[in-house]
């Protein structure tokens, strides 16, 4: 995307016979004018009419690698896919958008005759584009540099008059040209210089200290000033300075109106700008007072019709002390109203929010006009790989419903608002590129045409990759019979029908030479909007064939107990479901499941029952049974629901909120042993914020108290596998997988206070986990089989380094501690 | 099982005249209950002298006993009769295993003990071991994880070697009362009987001395340090608990397999499910509904729906 250069676009058409004296009657208004996208109806500053003009529209400017021409684009959002993965780029450019919007700030008056490029000016003043009435110059740091150089190349002329001597304007020679070296700002009125380069008067002036200008670049350069309307009477004068250098005063008196205290501002979107009437000089009094009357009363009816802005009380009560302080209306002080207001608006996402005119000055009320970037249109468009507009595959209505409904015509634009969509968009997985435009409505003034540019990804993709894994041998050598050549191979089809509908096909084995060993696959077919598109209720039906390879934390030893012979659970089933979505994180689940389960041992051969090592050596084999049909295979159907609620969000990276899941498993007596039963879970968990923290990047997180509740139960037919099991790193931390036992009901508490240190947190935690005396109701008792506690407790403390946790648990049972690292979060 | 065809009880009559006499005596009192067959069952850790009690009881050397070894694999049970009245003594290998309680030898036993009717237990342990620790409880617990706990209306406590000095500054009868006590105390945690109901039916227990060394009185009955003579008192016991009451139990398949935890409460399945979608599903929804009518919303947001009232 392009590059949003803090430049300052200084558009001055200079008033055609402006003469420096005398120009003030009544300042009316003080008009700003959209410059440039639009050709708006350029406002003829006469002679009498001296307008302050800003520009009214999200201006910015794109500087691509040294062009600088001036180019239209609004502050846009994007972005992209690197792959088609689905691979984040960084929502850029938003906040240059808005700095570029803030700077970008136009003087303007509308009169025509277009000066001739400025001799020497080499590149410096860019073809204005569009209209008679306009020329452009950029002052980007780059062309400054550009002049210092030229200013240090000796190319100016000497002034070639004795030093320390004021000279006028006009006494200078046209045919010289003078080395600027010192500009000095001096207020007549208040008899001093103007002192620090912050004042709003620099920008008005394009001159620069050590520019090199002709007499006619200071003439034109002084009309400029003199037509602005910020001064009532503007003078250049040069002083010579021993090295030949021109030492440049700018002397003026700043135009003021009658001081007022009331401050209104309105929105001017979408309205027509007023339209200036020529006033003849030949009128007589009578026909003037009409003349002006009339204009008010235009003025009041504009008013009335203008709709309220969004510009908060208290912001208006502030900039009504600014006016009250003032005293005299000063077009310093317009300026800073202006700053102030445009700056609330750009500060909340109003990116294309505009001040464009000061009206009713000279009155008790001063006007405030805005135009605050109101959305007439909302353009979906697609583009190929070249940023060609393409018909795209997706349908609309998919993208549509993504959109913040802020984002539809009849709303004002907001940053936030864009960068929403450009989520919510994101989240389709669809698309490689997304750009939220927003760009000025070139058929209706101060509106805004949101434009979403999308590059669709691939619908169809295959992947096959391999890998080489080494599994160590005997003796923990790795032999050559042991390099295994793995792979996976799967297949996407994306976006079927447009409707975001996909199938995604996967098989993997870690060993191609002997496949059927462990080959899991996976087949998924999603179908969102199963109520319709344009429904607003967001369920999706999901379909999948998986298989799955686990070592059951049932047949897991207690503390002391040699190595227990592993269990395998191989999974292979259908899955179907029906997920609807609340809110982004809350939701709904429901479905069936079908499944076969097949326990084996360490060869793979299906076994029936667990085993246990015997102190004399040989192996018990009467362990509790694997199945709950007793053969090692069981096959079952079930219903199985499971509801998320959950409002956690992150403060300055740090969750805060609560999450609730009640998980069900209902058996319907279908399959092996006609298996009837309630599995259930309920996990409680609440991040409690400890401290009020302000909220901002780089602001520190406060400190957070997670409590955490777990409780599982199961009535009826409950097969070991199914057995909830106590100890692990996301059950009781401290204890190994299991190792506190598997039981029928289950309660799990946990509370763990993380406190902030720099970027990251150290917390301390406590945990207990109990069985609740229901291990004896798992058939063959594998807590006591195995020799395991049925509960336990520990503590600990622990940092968060990344993405690892590193903590210290102690294990309440033996009273030893151990340090572990894990990945990822407990809750 | 080991099962040795009843056989006329002979050992009795090696017995001293005064103990035969009593044994008639009490044997004659259950017959008059109609209680014609008297099955004992003798469990405890190994070691303790379980094979020597049941030796010293029928008079023979039925079970083979060895001092540092077990010789019990299996349980055996030898039956003896005498005037009509049958005598069933099941020996059972010891239950502890590497310090554990050995399920697979209690599960053994429980299986060869199949269509038997026990009316009483023995549970067997020593007089001169001073502490009691979870292992005892371990046991206690498994034993009435197997047979349930009306077992203990049955059960009588036996401690052998009861022919010992006491440590320094004890009596006899306080250290047998110290003992007595430790081990009641651990076999109604084990049990887990409630204090009130344990102080009801209080198991008695008895002391026993199996060695030949033991100490006889002027009947050449074997006396202990109280000089009561053992053999008839475990009788009469024995013989007490019978007459106290209490049900024999019966060993039939259901017992063996133990309750099935999978067939509890599956007929409230349907209702646990109803209270589960009313009550918990319809209350994480509703609270869904309140996160999604609290979100606060960003301003911008707000300002747009024209809540904001212009306040921010």
């Amino acid at each position: 995307m392009a590059l949003y250069a803090p430049a300052q676009l200084l558009s001055a058409p200079i008033g055609g016979a402006a003469s420096l004296s005398g120009r003030r009657r009544r300042r009316h208004s003080a008009q700003t004018r959209g410059p440039k996208p639009y050709p708006s109806p350029t406002v003829n500053a006469r002679n009498h009419e001296t307008l302050i003009s800003f520009s009214s529209v999200p201006s910015s400017v794109s500087a691509q690698a040294g062009d600088s021409k001036p180019d239209p684009s609004p502050p846009s959002l994007e972005t992209r896919r690197a792959k088609p993965r689905n691979r984040k780029t960084l929502i850029s450019a938003a906040a240059a958008a808005t700095a570029a919007a803030t700077g970008a700030f136009f003087l303007n008056l509308g009169s025509p005759p277009p000066p001739p490029p400025p001799p020497g000016g080499g590149g410096g003043g860019g073809g204005g584009g569009g209209g008679e009435g306009f020329w452009s110059r950029i002052f980007s740091p780059l062309m400054a540099n550009a002049r210092d150089e030229e200013g240090g190349s000796a190319e100016w002329d000497s002034h070639g008059l004795p030093a320390n001597i004021v000279v006028q304007l006009n006494k200078l020679s046209g045919l010289k040209r003078y080395k600027i070296s010192e500009i000095l700002f001096f207020d007549r009125r208040r008899g001093s210089l103007v002192a620090g380069t912050e004042d709003s008067f620099f920008e008005m002036v394009s001159l620069r200290p050590n520019g090199v200008y002709t007499k006619a670049q200071l003439q034109k350069e002084l009309e400029t000033l003199a037509s602005c309307g910020m001064f009532e009477k503007v003078d250049l004068e040069g002083k010579t300075k021993p090295d030949g250098t021109l030492a440049l005063t700018v002397s003026f008196t700043e135009s003021t109106w009658q001081s007022a205290d009331a401050f209104r501002c309105i929105n001017v979107g979408l309205m027509q700008q007023t339209k200036q009437m020529d006033l003849d000089p030949d009128m007589t009094d009578r026909e003037k007072l009409e003349y002006f009357r009339s204009q008010e009363r235009d003025y009041r009816r504009r008013i009335e019709r203008s709709r309220p802005c969004l510009l908060p009380v208290p912001v208006q009560r502030e900039v009504m002390q600014m006016l009250r302080e003032q005293g005299k209306v000063s077009a310093r002080l317009l300026q800073r109203i202006r700053d102030r207001v445009q700056k609330w608006y750009h500060d909340e996402g109003y990116a294309c929010a505009q001040v464009v005119n000061f009206g009713n000055l000279n009155t008790r009320e001063v006007v405030c006009e805005v135009v605050e970037g109101d959305i007439t249109q909302l353009v979906i468009q697609f583009q190929d790989k070249l940023g060609n507009v393409v018909e795209g595959n997706t349908q609309l209505p998919v993208i549509r419903r993504e959109l913040p409904k802020q984002l539809r015509p009849g709303h004002v634009f907001n940053i936030e608002a864009g960068k929403q969509a450009l989520r919510n968009i994101n989240s389709l997985a669809l698309f490689s590129n997304i750009e939220v435009n927003p760009r000025p409505d070139e058929k209706s003034e101060g509106g805004i045409i949101v434009e979403i540019k999308l590059k669709e990804l691939e619908q169809k993709s295959a992947e096959v990759s391999t890998e080489w894994s080494i599994v160590p041998g005997r003796n923990g050598r790795p032999t050559l019979a042991s390099i295994q050549p793995g792979g996976t191979v799967s297949f996407e089809h994306r976006n079927i029908k447009g409707l975001n509908r996909s199938i995604l096909g996967s098989v993997t084995s870690s060993n191609l030479l002997n496949p059927q060993d462990d080959l899991s696959f996976k087949l998924d077919y999603v179908h969102p909007y199963l109520d319709g598109v344009y429904n607003p209720r967001n369920r999706t039906f999901r379909a999948s064939c998986f298989n799955s390879r686990k070592l059951s934390p049932v047949f897991t030893g207690g503390p002391g107990v040699d190595e227990v012979p592993p269990v395998w659970i191989d999974r292979v089933g259908f899955k179907t479901n029906i997920t609807e979505s609340f809110t982004r994180q809350s939701k709904f689940t429901y479905g069936l499941v079908m499944e076969e389960i097949i326990t084996r041992d360490e060869t793979s051969s299906i076994c029936t029952h667990g085993s246990r090592a015997l102190p004399s050596g040989g192996l018990s084999m009467d362990g509790p049974p694997t199945t709950l049909s007793g053969t090692g295979t069981d096959r079952m159907a079930f219903a199985q629901a499971n509801i998320t609620r959950d409002n956690t969000k992150f403060v300055n990276g740090t969750v805060v909120g609560e999450r609730d899941v009640f998980q069900l498993d209902q058996g319907l007596g279908i399959g092996s042993n006609f298996p009837f039963f309630n599995r259930h879970q309920l996990t409680l968990t609440r991040f409690i914020q400890l401290k009020k923290v302000e909220e901002g990047a780089n602001k520190p997180p406060p400190p957070v108290l997670v409590l955490h509740g777990h409780y599982g139960g199961c009535v009826g037919d409950l097969p070991s596998y199914d057995a909830f099991t106590l100890g692990g790193p996301y059950s009781v931390r401290g204890y190994n997988m299991g190792e506190l036992g598997a039981c029928r009901n289950i309660l799990e508490l946990a509370g763990e206070l993380r406190i902030p240190v720099r970027n990251t947190h150290v917390y301390l935690f406590a945990e207990h986990g109990t069985d609740l005396g229901s291990s004896k109701d798992v058939k063959g008792n594998p807590t006591e089989f195995f020799r395991r506690a049925g509960q336990g407790s520990s503590y600990g403390v622990g940092a968060k380094l990344g993405l690892v946790r590193a903590e210290y648990a102690v294990d309440h049972n033996s009273g030893t501690g151990a340090v572990f690292f894990r990945f990822g979060e407990r809750f | 099982m080991a099962t040795q065809a009843v056989r006329e009880w002979l050992g009795i009559q090696q017995f001293p005249v005064a103990t035969q006499n009593k044994l008639h005596e009490y044997l004659g009192k259950l017959k008059q209950e109609n209680v014609n067959t008297l099955t004992i069952l003798v469990m405890g850790k190994g070691g303790v002298g379980k094979s020597s009690t049941v030796n010293s009881i029928i008079g023979e050397r039925v079970a083979a006993v060895s001092a540092f070894q077990s010789e019990v694999l299996r349980p055996v049970i030898c039956s003896r009769s005498r005037a009509e009245f049958t005598l069933n003594i099941i020996d059972t290998p010891g239950i502890v295993e590497g310090g554990y309680v050995n399920e697979q030898a209690l599960e053994v036993i429980k299986r060869s003990l199949l269509d038997k009717t026990i009316d009483i237990l023995l549970y067997v342990d020593r007089l001169d071991a001073y502490r009691v620790d979870t292992l005892d409880r371990q046991v206690i617990k498994a034993i009435t994880d197997t047979f349930g706990k009306g077992i203990w209306q049955r059960g009588l406590i036996v401690l052998t070697h009861a022919q010992l000095s006491p440590p320094d500054g004890l009596s006899y009868e306080d250290f047998f009362a110290k003992r007595s006590e430790a081990l009641l105390k651990y076999i109604r945690l084990g049990a887990r009987i409630k204090k009130q109901e344990f102080q009801e039916n209080s198991i008695p227990v008895v002391l026993v001395e199996n060695s030949g060394r033991c100490k006889t009185d002027d009947n050449g009955e074997k006396v202990l340090p109280n000089g009561i003579a053992w053999l008839p008192n475990l009788v009469k016991t024995i013989t007490d608990v019978i007459m106290n009451g209490g049900k024999s139990i019966l060993v039939d398949q259901k017992l063996i397999d133990g309750p099935n935890p999978n067939d509890r409460g599956k007929f409230f399945i349907p209702l646990i499910l109803a209270f589960q979608y009313f009550f918990v599903v319809k209350r994480i929804q509703g609270a869904i509904k309140r996160d999604i009518a609290k979100e606060s919303k960003p301003l911008w947001e707000l300002r747009d729906m024209g809540l904001a009232n212009r306040q921010f």
